[in-house]
């Protein structure tokens, strides 16, 4: 740790870090576009200049220096003292944002980034509200980057951050800078579009609106979104998130900084990979199979039906015939839940962990590195909670077993009565588990779209999508990391986790921490996060 | 907080002799109702008849203006949905088909039941696009029939540009994200 002086307050930072840096942790508000935390340093924009104490030359007498100093370049030091409150800084940021809004638009009223725009903030703060130029302003062209992207050029503060997003992070390189000085303008090769899987960062670090999400363009002003902090469901490292929706609906998602994760970042795949969530062909209503006939029941009187019909089940063939198949889609709460209640009814049933999607390679990025060295990585493992459903089989015991001794010893006519848990965007029931579990006695399923097995079951429910839920998944590394619901669930549902809750013998509303207090008292791994929940800091 | 220092108390002034009596203020009333009998009557027969109004601020109806070339001149920039106090105003904006603009509206829909008729959207709008105009004998049968849609709005711009035609702002357009026309420079001294 090492201890400066900014504006004469000593603080304390790690060492090695850019006082800028320690500078914005301690609280300052320091203005900066080109510095990125996540990024290799050019001091190009000189909006976050300071004044240093140096010693004099002669006299070695400790002094503040005559020139200014970038606070991203310039590393702490033990004793340092620095300060950005004087008035030479101050004329600084002023004569900087007069050189960047000389030609920057004032389309702010149009411009998707207005609201979260740190021009826009720093003009406000440091800008003049008439320019002094008399020139026309120098137009760039508007130009179609990418199959996701648009690039406003006129917009463009030429901090270089997408560029080095580009080269550094993603290894992709398809950004550059042509032309000069006044001139110059952020490109892309002829023929060459950005389309790269980690392509929608460049719009989260681009500090104006010269980048663009196609997938977001006109579609709200920012500040009618509100946001829940939530984990990506796409993959299973467990990325970090900020779900912002506006009237119920998602907008668009946001990574979150989370260290040892996605760092800053996300993909293209969880970042666009939420569609689903708004179908309208999702399952939103429990449906009850009455002798022939389907009727969907009260929320209140399905507990009372779902035990009375198991315990029947159990009565009839023996508690060694039920089972439950946890999904990977589940958070671990609902998994505990669920369990808990089958054992209760049945304490030999078996405790079988869900279908895990496997998609190509791992993708390790910046491309051409090796897993070791990757700053993000998208995994082939296409579920967000599978050590979190292994967790909780594991801790249950008894008998358990994977997705396919499951489909095994269905196949053999194991089980007479079934809960199978979906959740899955996409098709996944094999036609061997379909046809053997057609013809067992009783079949819950709970997905969140049709399926050869909903057809089949006698009771279906609603699955919620993960922006509708709340609870905590557990990555690929064993990170146990809690979500927040952010929408409201389709009319006609209910979360998973409150008709779980209730199954389980609790009585009131379901929240992912009330449960997770429970599971500590059982399972160790929920105790740390429990206790004090890992809540990663927002940071741009 | 107030204080106690910061409150005055004011006693109810004492009542004359003739105050008292009560009669020369019921003359002097009276004296008040001949004098209007006999002086021009400011009531009309609404609505064989209508009052002239003040139509640069009377806040009526809404309209959405058109352009110089019919085009509706809102740049879908949310601005008078933001500034809305009671939330009436619901827009769904697009990429324009048009060079020389950015977005625009494809939806429009203010509900004018809901609406207060404060004229804060009219303040709001940098494209002085909606206004607020002289009319005011609002009536349907329904409420669905009272949630404007952009058509309906352009209408009411229609009925009323003889009667308060458009300012047409020097600041137009946004032509572009560049803005580099010379009408965006200059009239309002925004220029960056």
């Amino acid at each position: 740790m090492a201890k400066i002086t900014i504006d004469n307050q000593e603080i304390e930072c790690r060492d090695g870090i850019p006082v800028l840096q320690a500078a914005l942790e301690a609280g300052w508000d320091v203005p900066h576009y080109c510095y990125h935390p996540g990024l290799s340093v050019v001091a190009s924009c000189r909006l976050c200049l300071m004044e240093m104490q140096l010693p004099h030359p002669k006299t070695r007498e400790m002094g503040w220096a005559p020139k200014l100093f970038p606070s991203c370049q310039t590393p702490v030091k033990d004793g340092m003292v620095v300060r950005f409150d004087s008035g030479a800084v101050e004329q600084n940021q002023k004569a900087c944002m007069e050189y960047f809004l000389l030609n920057h638009p004032l389309d702010c009223p149009v411009c998707d980034q207005a609201g979260e725009c740190h021009l826009q903030d720093y003009s406000y703060k440091f800008g003049e509200s008439e320019s002094r130029m008399h020139d026309q302003k120098q137009v760039n062209p508007k130009k179609d980057i990418g199959p996701q992207t648009l690039l406003y050029s006129d917009r463009c503060v030429m901090c270089t951050r997408c560029v080095r997003f580009a080269e550094e992070v993603s290894g992709t390189e398809e950004l550059c800078i042509v032309n000069r000085g006044g001139r110059a303008e952020i490109d892309i090769f002829p023929g060459i579009p950005l389309d790269n899987p980690m392509q929608g960062n460049v719009v989260d670090v681009c500090p104006v609106g010269a980048l663009l999400d196609k997938d977001f363009l006109f579609k709200k002003r920012v500040w009618f979104l509100e946001s829940g902090d939530s984990v990506c469901p796409g993959c299973s490292t467990g990325c970090a998130i900020r779900v912002d929706q506006s009237d119920n609906r998602v907008q668009r998602l946001k990574p979150r900084y989370n260290p040892g994760v996605n760092e800053w970042w996300m993909c293209d795949e969880g970042r666009f990979g939420w569609k689903y969530v708004h179908d309208v062909e999702r399952v939103t209503r429990p449906r009850l199979r009455r002798g022939a006939e389907m009727e969907t029941p009260a929320w209140e009187s399905l507990g009372e039906i779902v035990r009375y019909r198991f315990e029947q089940q159990v009565d009839r063939h023996g508690a060694a015939k039920v089972a439950v198949l946890l999904s990977p889609m589940m958070a671990c709460e609902e998994a505990w839940l669920l369990a808990k209640f089958v054992r209760e009814l049945a304490p030999d049933a078996t405790i079988a962990t869900g279908f895990v999607p496997m998609v190509g390679e791992e993708r390790c990025f910046p491309v051409g590195c090796n897993a070791d060295d990757a700053k993000f990585v998208i995994r082939r493992e296409k579920c967000p909670n599978g050590r979190g459903v292994e967790l909780v089989a594991e801790h249950f015991g008894g008998s358990t077993c994977d997705f396919d001794g499951f489909v095994t010893k269905a196949g053999e006519g194991a089980f007479e009565a079934v809960w199978v848990v979906g959740g899955y965007s996409e098709e996944w029931v094999p036609k061997a588990l379909a046809t053997s579990l057609a013809k067992i006695e009783m079949l819950v399923v709970q997905d969140m779209f049709e399926s050869a097995l909903t057809g089949e079951a006698e009771l279906v429910l609603p699955a919620c999508a993960w922006v509708e839920r709340d609870g905590s998944f557990v990555n690929h590394a064993g990170l146990i990391q809690p979500f927040e619901r952010a929408i409201n669930v389709p009319d006609g549902a209910r979360r998973d986790g409150q008709y779980l809750f209730g199954l389980a013998g609790f009585e009131g509303l379901y929240s992912g921490a009330r449960v997770r207090a429970l599971m500590a008292e059982e399972m160790d791994a929920f105790r740390e996060i429990a206790e004090a929940p890992r809540q990663p800091a927002h940071q741009h | 907080m107030i204080e106690e220092k910061d409150i005055i108390n004011v006693d109810e002034p004492e009542l004359t002799a003739g105050e008292r009596l009560y009669l020369p203020q019921i003359a002097g009333g009276m004296r008040t109702t001949l004098r209007h009998m006999f002086k021009k009557k400011i009531t009309v027969q609404y609505p064989e008849q209508k009052r002239e109004l003040r139509t640069e601020n009377y806040r009526g109806v809404h309209r959405l203006n058109r352009d110089e070339q019919g085009r509706v001149a809102c740049v879908a920039c949310f601005m008078c949905q933001t500034a809305c106090p009671a939330h009436c105003i619901h827009i769904v904006g697009a990429e324009s088909p048009w060079e020389d603009r950015e977005k625009y509206p494809v939806q429009f829909d203010i509900d004018e039941l809901r609406c207060i008729y404060c004229g804060m959207c009219e303040e709001a709008c940098p494209v002085d696009a909606i206004e607020l105009t002289p009319e005011y004998d609002l009536v349907g049968r329904t409420r669905e029939e009272m949630i404007f849609d952009k058509e309906k709005l352009l209408m009411v711009f229609d009925r009323t540009k003889e009667t308060k035609p458009r300012k047409n702002p020097k600041i137009t357009g946004y032509s572009g994200t560049g803005c580099a026309d010379e009408h965006t420079v200059t009239e309002r001294g925004e220029a960056h």
